[in-house]
This record gives structure tokens, sequence and C-alpha cells, in this order.
């Protein structure tokens, strides 16, 4: 069914489909640009820089402790693990989930976000749905069923049309996410304009970075660290390096570099 | 004078690509960065575009380390002028103060910044440094362990407290900092040929031992590594020469203490070819690792 059963007028193409498209990125490059401006810095407190960093020092010990000998292994594990006052066992930090309610710069944070994403969105959709209507834009390339219809075709109510062909409203939203890829290209990879990132941000934030993550952390890290085993890497190394002749090659080099370049 | 361009002919933009070089690679090499750096600001400074900040930065540093503190005062002015608040800015004032001797000065600056940021390591750092630079050695590592207990995953900061430790004699602390060095770099053959030598100079059969292990460990990784080499024939023949080991234990430290002295022989024809010079320093090793045998059997 290649056949085209409307032919459309060509100044649709022109006043209508590359505007929406130029309105759309232009658009999105200024929300980039407005999301810079309206940054807050995330400022972290000096507990959770040294949480974040014992946990990283406790999955190394369990990583790469089989470099050191078997006594250091033992002590940093025991320093750790120790029932009474190992470090995983003491410590605890004090639980405050930050609901949206109660913690300010998470509430700000959150309007702005709606704001430079959601609100200009839906402001710019429904103007385009109010400038442009009441004709066809453009068809989309595969066959879509008739559930699509009140959704795609605006302000057209022709009840025989083909589902494919839509209105500028759904071009629009097309385009939206469309162009992330080129914002990407021309923003950079971490650019405010890009809408399905942020929406998924949103989606998830809710479920990370929370202080009480931090309690769960440290008993997840205290498991891991009780199951590890040392099994030291340099127990027959004298063997292994003797099986055969230094490699030498390369060591006296006949050029030296002399001064800067 | 000659300008560094014409005297090496390269182009303003190789001078900012070896700049590039010096400052990822964390070269500390000043008065090089002085002589390129200083015309590179003087003479193309537009050109630069927003790299030039990061080139002042680096040039003030070299600037403190040559004491070229006219250089180094005209770099921070610019920085001033155009970061006004920042914290990386004032760290620099600060160095230069500490350049300048003025360590009160310098200790007062810093702990502004702390009060603003109490996550900044910068400041607390310079803070440490400060410590060292007036030789108070107990402070400084008692600071320096603070430090580590709030950020354990700094190693620039472990390197230096291992160093500390070393020039006051506590070996067995100083292994601990290297062993947090050797687990966070486990390829790095230098940590390993540097925490062998705190064992070998602990002394005591065990330490002896956990040296030859870790020179050979060393070795494993850079094949090159000749004071690992070296290293490994000591720990071994000490080994071997001491009167409380068995005698399976003397006969497989004699036979790495062999081995360890054909390489180090190889290595050293293998220098010694052609020149005459280079003849003589082989006829000496040869002549030092007989003499160790002798005292060792």
């Amino acid at each position: 069914m290649a056949e085209p059963e409307l032919l459309l007028d060509s100044n649709i193409r022109l006043w209508v489909v590359l505007p929406i498209v130029f309105i759309t990125f232009l658009v999105g490059v200024i929300r980039h640009y407005v999301s810079i401006l309206l940054q807050s810095d995330k400022k972290l407190t000096l507990e959770q820089v040294s949480d974040s960093q014992v946990l990283i020092r406790s999955r190394i010990l369990r990583e790469n402790g089989k470099y050191i000998p078997k006594q250091s292994f033992l002590m940093r594990k025991f320093y750790f693990n120790n029932q009474e006052d190992g470090f995983f066992k003491k410590t605890k930090r004090k639980v405050v989930p930050p609901s949206p309610m109660t913690d300010p710069s998470m509430l700000t944070d959150m309007m702005k976000g709606n704001v430079t994403n959601v609100l200009p969105m839906i402001l710019i959709g429904g103007w385009i749905n109010w400038t442009f209507s009441g004709f066809v834009t453009t068809k989309v390339p595969f066959p879509l069923t008739l559930r699509f219809k009140p959704m795609l075709q605006q302000g057209i109510e022709l009840l025989s049309l083909d589902a494919s062909w839509v209105s500028s409203a759904s071009w629009y939203f097309l385009n939206v996410f469309g162009l992330r890829s080129m914002y990407s290209l021309i923003l950079g990879q971490d650019n405010g304009a890009d809408q399905s990132r942020i929406m998924q941000e949103q989606m998830s934030g809710a479920a990370m970075a929370m202080p009480a993550d931090t309690n769960k952390a440290f008993k997840a890290e205290w498991e891991a660290l009780e199951l590890t085993d040392h099994q030291w890497a340099l127990e027959s190394i004298e063997e292994e390096l003797m099986s055969k002749e230094l490699d030498l090659s390369g060591m006296f080099s006949r050029e030296l570099p002399t001064g800067i370049f | 004078m000659a300008t560094v361009s014409e005297l090496y002919d390269v182009t303003w933009e190789e001078m900012r690509d070896k700049l590039r070089k010096w400052r990822e690679e964390n070269y500390r090499n000043s008065e090089q960065i002085v002589d390129v750096g200083e015309e590179l600001i003087n003479e193309h400074a537009s050109k630069l575009g927003d790299d030039v900040w990061i080139i002042y930065e680096q040039v003030m540093i070299a600037a403190l380390d040559c004491s070229r503190d006219d250089l180094a005062w005209t770099c921070l002015q610019e920085l001033k002028r155009q970061f006004p608040d920042s914290h990386r800015v004032k760290r620099l004032a600060g160095m230069r103060l500490e350049a300048l001797e003025r360590y009160e000065d310098a200790n007062k600056l810093y702990d502004s910044i702390l009060q603003d940021d109490a996550t900044n390591t910068a400041a607390r750092k310079r803070k440490i440094a400060i410590l060292k630079a007036q030789g108070k050695n107990t402070e400084a590592i008692r600071e320096l362990n603070e430090y580590l207990e709030q950020f354990v995953g700094d190693q620039e900061a472990w390197h230096e407290l291992s160093e500390l430790y070393i020039n006051e004699h506590d070996y067995a602390k100083a292994a601990f900092c290297l062993e947090e060095l050797m687990m966070t770099n486990p390829h790095n053959h230098l940590y390993c040929e540097q925490y062998a030598e705190v064992k070998y100079t602990q002394g005591g059969l065990d330490n002896l031992e956990l040296s030859r292990k870790y020179f050979a460990q060393a070795l494993k990784l850079n094949n090159r590594n000749m004071r690992a080499l070296f290293g490994l024939y000591m720990s071994a023949s000490h080994i071997a020469a001491s009167p409380k080991v068995s005698a399976k234990v003397k006969k497989d430290n004699v036979k790495y203490a062999a081995w360890a002295g054909a390489q180090i022989n190889r290595a050293y024809q293998l220098a010694g070819r052609g020149t005459k010079e280079n003849k003589c320093s082989v006829k000496a090793v040869e002549e030092m690792l007989e003499s160790m045998q002798i005292t060792m059997s």
C-alpha cells in the first residue's frame, strides 16, 4: 500500500513542518542554557564524602586483598568487621529520608525541573496545536491502527482518514524526542535539554542517594567482606618469575631525549 | 635572549600541547614549565582561549618553585580578576604566601576556605604541607592521620604519610601505608618495590622473606627494574646467610640469589657492549657478586 493517497500542499512542508522543527530545536537549546543558569550547587557533607570513600576502600580490600600479606589483610578485615567495634558494625548514620516537603533544597530542585522542562513542553504543544490545527501535516511511514486516530489527529474530524496521517501536534512531539541525539551532538553529553533523560532521573531520583542507603550499604559491605578469603597472589612468585630469563629488551636505548622538545 | 620557540623551532600549539602533557602526567620540571609557559602567556595569550587559565595555574606553581615571585604574582592577579570568589584561586594565593614563608597568613587563608567548605581537600593538604615545611614532622603526621581518617581514598596522602613515617624510622606504619597503595594500584611495580625495601629495612627473617617476595613481584610487573633485581639478590643472600634457616630454605634462597646474580650480569653485559668504561663496570659487578657468594657460604 505504498501509493500516496493524499497529495499535500507543498506549502505545508515549508510553513509547518520546518518551522516546528526549528521551534522545537531552539526551545531545547534555550532550556539547556536556562537550566545551567538555574543550577544550584550540590553541597555534599563531609560525612557523605567520607562514607563513600570508606565503601570504596572496603571494596578494594575485597578485590585486591590478595596482593598484600595475609596478616595485613586480616588486620584490615578485623578493623572493618569485628563483632564489637568493627567499623561497619559500630557506625550508624542518622537516617533522615529527604521527603520533598521537609528538605527545602530538594523542593526547589523539583520545582526548577518542572519549570524548565514540563511547562514549556505543555505551553508550546498547546500553542502549536492551536496555530497549526485543522489540517494534516505529515504521514508516518508505518501503518497504525484506528485507535491512534484521536491521539494523533487532534484537529481533524475525518472518520475515513488513515491513521498514518498525523496532525502538527504529533509532529511536534515526534520532534521533541527525536532531536535528543541532535542535542547531544551540539550541546555535549550532559545537556539540560534532554527531556527523556530528565524524566528517567525524576523517576529514579526518588530511589537513590538517600541517607538510609548508607546503613544498608554498610551492611552489604560487611556481609561481602565476611565472605572474602585471602588467597595470596605471591605464593609461588619466585617460581613463576624464574621460569624464564628476564626480558631486558629496550633497557639501554641509544637515544636520550635532550631538551624540552 | 632567544625564546623557546626560536631555540627549538616550535609553534605555539606545540608548546601548549607540551604543557598539557606535563600537566596530565604530573611532571615537576618547573624551570622548563616556566620557560615555555611564560613565553606562551606573554606572546600568545589571546590565541589560547579558555586554556589560558589552567596554564596560568600551572605556570604559577612552577614559578613558585623557581622563586620567580614576579611571574607568580602576575599569574595570580590574572586568575583573581577572572575568578574572584574561587576556592581554587584562594589556595594558589595561600601557596604564594607559603613560598614567602608567611605561614600564619597562609594558615588563616586556608582556615577561611575550610570554614566555607568543609570538604575542601586541597586546603587541608596545604595546611599539612605547611607543618612539614616548618619541620614539625610529628604534628604533620598527626594531622595527616586525621585527614586520612576522613578521606581514606586519597592516594597522594597515603604516599606522603609513608614518606613521613620512613623519615621517622617508623617502618611498620610506613609499610601499612604502602599496603594501601599496593591494593589500589596492584600493577604499579614501584609501590611493590618500595614496600619490599621497607620490609628489608625492618629486618628479621619474616620481613626478609616478604621483601624477597615483593621484589620478585616488582620484577614480574616490570622486568627491567634493576633496583628490584638487586633487592631480590640481597634479600635472598641474606636469608641464605642467616644461621637460623632450615637447609631447604637455604638451598632455595641460594638458588634465587644465583638466578638474580646471573640476570644482573646479563644486564650489565647488555649495557657494556662496546665501550671500555662499561667493560670495567661489568667486571666490578662480577667481582661484587663473587665476594657476596664467599661471605654467604
